[in-house]
């Protein structure tokens, strides 16, 4: 567990010493601003109409109207900003030779991998921690539930981590981080366009895309429901990236 | 302390590393010679658990680099041929890095990075970050890295390169300090190096072990016959023919000419020395002897011989294992 945290917390120190958490968080940050100001503004006159309409003072759900979507959302900006997190982490070890120090010490290839997972997570997380300040406001001037808040963070945390063990996954292939940032760009467009293309197929293959979907797992977690279907995809999903990653760090190994 | 049994590695299709063995005993210094592409580094990235060997097994420190290799390399310290710093730490950052996942314990890592910079002489840039160091400095801190958590078996590759004098003299010093309490292999193309750090040398090209020897064996056995320079002041043709009519001498060879000074190189059968009857003749015929003295192979023409030795046994079988010129000079 040492280990793991050495490498976390080398992988930390490193995102922090170049642009890329600057970069990765002002981004998000901006863009998470960006939909909640245009959501807010929906929602204010949704509100008013409500508000005005015939059924009289009816209030509007803050969470269903405003806090679920805005997570819905914030997928978008995994798909710009993740790239950037994991597309260094093995391509670049790769390519300077550092790879020559982690592989030659005590340390086993999951170790390694693990701790580059937890340190992208850490990053991701800290991305995620400024965004509670724009939901703040809402539980200061309104009074939404915090239960879908949390369920959709910790959804949020746990679709992140499947992106980000795919990154992984994909940098561990090549020592070209550029090559890898837009492989893993591309595989990401896939998995969020996935349940795009279901439906315009039949209801079978509907369900196994949207099954295979990261993003549609996420909407329950974004209403609230921690459903152990969704938790089992998401985590089998990142321990199977991790495993391939492994895999492939093994099999480089062989071909030298 | 490291034993290699019968390594093979194959990238591919090509063979890097081709049935090498040798050992190194505890506390000795091993230099690993040979030119570009020999397999140094091949073999030295199998040793120390980066890759594993195609056939063939590596011990080292008692644990099969392969079958256990988290006890190899708790006990292996490495310098690899580009010395793997990451450049946005600082070296002192990078070094309590390295400590850690090492297994360096908590407590001991920060006294043990600071006498590992003393030794290495990289504390004047302990705040520096590693991108902006130079070569030697790289070079400098990638062995530092190396000695980190004290450990039995040292493989270094190319120690030296990219160092200024004084640096080199000073890791060489440093290295043979270290010998005796750490077994040690290095590489080098640098010859000097080997005659002046190792106790053995194993020579390899194109990935086969060519000679395993001390540095001074290497010297006189591969000599084989003895050749002695003379120099004498006499007409040429003449002394040509009185010397090659001395008992014992296989060969003479002008060597020089300067004015009415000639000078030859004379082969004898191995094992005879002919000074005296050589000094005798000449005496005798009424010449000037100028010089006369051995010619020892320098370890640089003993490399060069031993690694273009199927090149000149497939063209001329007896001729003198003349060097390129510009092959010596790295
Ligand atoms: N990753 C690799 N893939 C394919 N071939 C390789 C690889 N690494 C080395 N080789 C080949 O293996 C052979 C041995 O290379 P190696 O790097 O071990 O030589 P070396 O003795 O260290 O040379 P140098 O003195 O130049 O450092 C060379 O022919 C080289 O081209
Ligand atoms: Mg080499």
């Amino acid at each position: 567990m040492n280990n793991v945290l050495a490498i976390a917390h080398k992988e930390l120190k490193g995102y922090f010493a170049s642009p890329v958490a600057y970069v990765v968080i002002g981004f998000s940050a901006i863009l998470f601003g960006w939909f909640f100001i245009n959501l807010l503004y929906f929602f204010d006159r949704a509100s008013m109409q409500a508000g005005a309409g015939f059924g009289g003072p009816q209030s509007v759900n803050v969470n269903e109207m405003l806090i679920s979507p805005l997570f819905l959302n914030v997928s978008v900006i995994l798909l710009f900003t993740l790239p950037l997190i994991t597309m260094r982490t093995y391509a670049e070890e790769k390519r300077s030779g550092t790879i020559e120090l982690l592989l030659t010490s005590p340390l086993t290839d999951l170790q390694i991998v693990t701790g580059k997972f937890l340190g992208g997570l850490v990053l991701y997380a800290a991305m995620l921690a400024v965004t509670v300040v724009h939901i703040g406001f809402l539980f200061a001037f309104g009074n939404p539930e915090w239960r879908p808040v949390a369920t959709g963070y910790l959804g949020l945390l746990l679709m992140g981590g499947c992106f980000l063990s795919l990154g992984l996954f994909v940098s561990s292939l090549t020592r070209n981080q550029i090559v890898a940032g837009m492989v893993t760009f591309a595989v990401f467009l896939l998995f969020w366009v996935i349940n795009w293309i279901a439906t315009f197929t039949g209801p079978t293959m509907q369900n196994v895309l949207n099954y295979l979907s990261i993003t549609e797992h996420l909407n329950d977690f974004a209403r609230g429901v921690i459903d152990t279907k969704h938790l089992v995809y998401y985590v089998s999903f990142i321990a199977f990236s991790l495993f391939l990653t492994v895999r492939a760090v093994d099999s480089e190994r062989w071909r030298g | 302390m490291i034993e290699v049994q019968h390594l093979t590695k194959r990238y591919g299709p090509t063979t890097a590393v081709d049935d090498v063995s040798f050992r190194v005993e505890r506390g000795e210094v091993l230099g690993l010679l040979g030119p570009n592409g020999a397999g140094k580094t091949t073999t030295m990235r199998v040793l120390t658990g980066y890759m594993p060997p195609s056939e063939g097994k590596a011990i080292v420190a008692g644990y099969d680099v392969f079958d256990q290799p988290l006890e190899a390399k708790r006990r292996t310290g490495y310098l690899p041929e580009a010395p793997p710093l990451y450049p946005e730490m600082t070296v002192r950052d990078y070094l309590a890095f390295v400590a850690r996942i090492k297994g360096v314990p908590r407590t001991e890592r920060k006294a043990r990075v600071g006498s590992v910079m003393e030794r290495t002489r990289v504390a004047d840039v302990a705040n520096r970050h590693c991108g902006k160091l130079s070569k030697g400095y790289r070079q400098r801190v990638g062995l530092a890295q190396a000695l980190l958590h004290n450990p039995e078996v040292l493989i270094l590759d190319e120690p030296t390169a990219g160092l200024d004098p004084k640096q080199i003299i000073e890791t060489r010093q440093l290295i043979k300090d270290l010998g005796g309490d750490h077994t040690i292999i290095l590489s080098t193309h640098i010859l000097p190096e080997v005659g002046q750090t190792c106790q053995r040398v194993v020579i390899i090209n194109k990935g086969r072990v060519v000679a395993v020897d001390t540095p001074e064996n290497l010297t006189s056995r591969l000599s084989g016959s003895e050749t002695l320079y003379v120099q004498v002041d006499a007409p040429g043709a003449e002394v040509k023919e009185a010397l090659e009519a001395i008992p014992g001498v296989t060969r003479v060879a002008p060597a020089d000419a300067r004015g009415s000074l000639v000078g030859f190189e004379v082969n004898s059968e191995t094992g005879r020395d002919i000074r005296r009857e050589l000094a005798a003749a000449i005496v005798r015929h009424g010449w000037g002897l100028l010089e006369l003295r051995p010619l020892r192979m320098s370890l640089e023409e003993i490399f060069l011989h031993l690694t273009t030795e199927d090149t000149a046994a497939e063209g001329a079988p007896d001729s003198p294992s003349a060097p390129p010129e510009e092959a010596v000079h790295e």
